[in-house]
């Protein structure tokens, strides 16, 4: 090898590493600020290699993707003077790596500025809403006016935020416990209720059906009374039909039915006279019972 | 392995660049290139003891080829390559064995983009779901629409939809944006709903909007992500109330029970009822026909006997008489008294409890005349 040659080699690599020094790559989730003894000269947003002057000019990255931003719960006060507890968090994305650079010099001094800017604007939102408002309402559109106004006063920061969601709309812990005794209430009273109706139904229920017991059988009795009567005035009718055919032999026939019937018990003592129509054949003779029957 | 994947971590252990400069050495490929030069510098002293234009050439050559090795990378079946160069997202590639320029020109992510990952919220999935940690409990709780609070765990399940949005949009982890916009959509969405609803026939229309809202968000994000399911695991009462609301299934059961049983009661008395005046009628018709057959008869009897009797008038009557009075003073005590007989010794007077035989101690008054 010549000292040419190594010359040449030599001169190579001092080249080589020179150039190498003036270039840099941006990466696809990056963004970079090409600064000039602190000054910054130009942004490059394009991912790729790119050429800065060798040791005059230095680089700054910053994330070009969609970053968290979360606040801690804040307690807020709604425009009912109901506490609420919020969670909320932000989607930002750095537009302006220059205007970041100015005003907050880097990622971690925007996100801090962001925060008290998201945590105000939340506090300034919902304190003029009602509480129904922020649980049940329209959160979308009042995520989109705390994001409108967060965004108003980060333009000159150089942030753009995408996104501002409400995570957590809680109530304190007191609240909390207000609540559960609600609730528990309002089912212990719909228990009672359902039980209480059960009853009723059930009451009404065994009253209608001892009701229709008590008249199916009046009906049934009054029913019968003249079902029997129909059958004892049939019966009468029979009867005087027959017997007005011949009512003094009717009289004397059931007379003597009476009689055997009355006198059947063998517990009667009949005084007789001798003079009675039984017994008249015993004082006189024959004749006179001949007379007697003659007549 | 000199081609190990760089793009792993999306199960959140670790991510490509941590949010800051990506590693110097493209792909992670870094000790393992070291060890290559070092084993290399080794085998050239052995192979060229005397160096020379040759040996360098030769090295040189080795050299480029192991340095173009480590631009080798495989893409599994489930992943998609994504190759950078210089930084720049060039194209992508498909799974198989595939090779990019080496480090420092070109390097390769491999994202697994047919994985369906899933995020718990207001539980885990691994350990038992009643021994919830605090926090746990704390996140499954949410305001209803009518200002009641239920106690929600929910799945939801997603997948890379676009690898380059995924890896260069948002940053990482990745799931911790799925996570805030899937809680944030959940509480809004039950937050509107009244609890009744959310406990009972809301939890579908619940999913099916949940799953489209964090879509939407996460597509405006340009996240790169598809939520391929969300799934409701559970909405109770929380677990301070959820006694009253089981009181209250008890006691709609207990209703229904207190009406069936009264059901049961009228369903065996009525008929009970229908019986009896069934056979009171019975009995009274029974009793009707019974007075009309017996005056009927009675009737025949009669009518045979005055046809007869209308023959013969005198002497039917006369025997029918005999015949009565023969048949009841045959069983009679009889006292026969003739007062012409008796002269006027005879006073009309009848010891009464005398004159029954059947009469149990008697006071005996005046004559015992009876027997």
């Amino acid at each position: 090898m010549s000292v040419r040659t190594v010359l040449l080699l030599l001169a190579l690599v001092i080249l080589g590493s020179v150039a190498g020094c003036g270039l840099f790559t941006v990466y696809e989730t990056e963004q970079a600020l090409v600064m000039q003894y602190g000054n910054p000269k130009r942004v490059v947003k394009e991912p790729g290699l790119h050429w800065k002057i060798p040791f005059l000019q230095q680089v700054t990255y910053f994330d070009a993707r969609i970053l968290n931003l979360d606040v801690p719960a804040q307690e807020v006060i709604a425009s009912d003077q109901k506490r609420l507890e919020v969670d909320a968090f932000a989607r930002y994305r750095i537009i302006d790596p220059l205007r970041v650079y100015q005003t907050v010099r880097n990622e971690n001094g925007a996100s801090n500025r962001l925060a008290t800017l998201l945590v105000s604007n939340m506090r300034q939102v919902l304190a003029a809403t009602d509480f129904q408002t922020i649980v049940s309402g329209d959160r979308e559109r009042l995520m989109r006016q705390i994001r409108d106004l967060v965004n108003r006063e980060a333009e000159g920061l150089g942030i753009e935020v995408v996104d501002v969601r409400l995570r957590r709309v809680d109530l304190p812990i007191a609240n909390s416990k207000a609540i559960f005794e609600r609730m528990r209430t309002e089912r212990e009273r719909e228990a009672a209720e359902a039980r209480a109706e059960g009853q009723e139904q059930a009451q009404r229920i065994r009253a209608q059906a001892e009701r229709e017991r008590t008249v199916l059988l009046a009906e049934a009795e009054r029913d019968a009374q003249r079902i029997r009567g129909e059958g004892d005035a049939q019966a009468v009718r029979i009867f005087a039909e027959a017997f007005s055919k011949d009512p003094a032999f009717f009289e004397f026939m059931r007379t003597l039915e009476a009689y055997r019937k009355t006198f059947a018990d063998g517990q009667t003592t009949v005084v007789l006279s001798p003079e009675s129509e039984f017994l008249k054949l015993m004082g006189a003779g024959a004749r006179d019972a001949e007379r007697g029957a003659r007549r | 392995m000199p081609w190990q994947s760089s793009g792993g971590g999306w199960g959140g252990r670790q991510n490509p660049w941590g949010g800051g400069r990506p590693p110097s050495s493209g792909g992670g490929a870094g000790p393992d290139l070291e060890e290559s030069l070092r084993r290399l510098q080794a085998g050239i002293r052995r192979l060229v003891p005397g160096g020379g234009r040759a040996g360098l050439a030769l090295v040189g050559i080795v050299f480029l080829v192991l340095w173009a090795a480590t631009g080798i990378y495989q893409v599994r079946p489930n992943e998609q390559g994504v190759v950078l160069r210089f930084g720049k997202w060039v194209y992508t590639t498909g799974p198989g064995l595939h090779w990019h320029l080496p480090w420092p020109i070109e390097t390769a992510l491999t994202p697994a983009v047919t994985d369906v990952n899933r995020i718990d919220v207001g539980f885990t999935d691994q350990g038992d779901r009643r021994n919830r940690s605090a926090r746990q409990v704390e996140e499954g709780l949410m305001l209803t629409g009518d200002e009641n609070i239920v106690d929600v765990a929910f799945t939801v399940f997603w997948q890379i939809k676009d690898a380059g949005q995924f890896l260069f949009n948002i940053e990482p982890p990745q799931e911790l944006t799925v996570k805030g916009v899937a809680e944030s959509v959940m509480r809004e969405i039950i937050g509107k709903t009244p609890i009744e609803v959310a406990l009972t026939e809301g939890r579908g229309n619940i999913q099916t909007e949940a799953r489209q809202k964090i879509q939407q968000v996460l597509d405006d994000y340009g996240a790169g992500i598809l939520v391929t399911e969300v799934k409701l695991e559970k909405v109770d009462p929380p677990a301070e109330v959820i006694d009253a609301f089981r009181d209250v299934q008890a006691a709609e059961a207990d209703r229904e029970r207190f009406r069936n049983e009264a059901e049961r009661y009228a369903n065996q008395i009525i008929p009970a009822a229908r019986g009896q005046a069934n056979q009171m009628i019975q009995e009274a018709e029974a009793y009707r026909e019974q007075v009309i057959a017996h005056a009927e008869g009675e009737v025949a009897r009669f009518l045979a006997v005055l046809e007869q009797y209308r023959l013969a008038p005198d002497i039917t009557k006369k025997r029918m008489y005999l015949e009565t009075m023969e048949e009841i003073l045959k069983g009679v005590n009889k006292v026969i008294v003739d007062p012409k007989a008796g002269g006027p010794g005879v006073i009309p007077y009848m010891a009464l409890p005398e004159a029954s035989k059947g009469a149990a101690g008697g006071r005996s008054r005046g004559t015992g005349g009876g027997q």
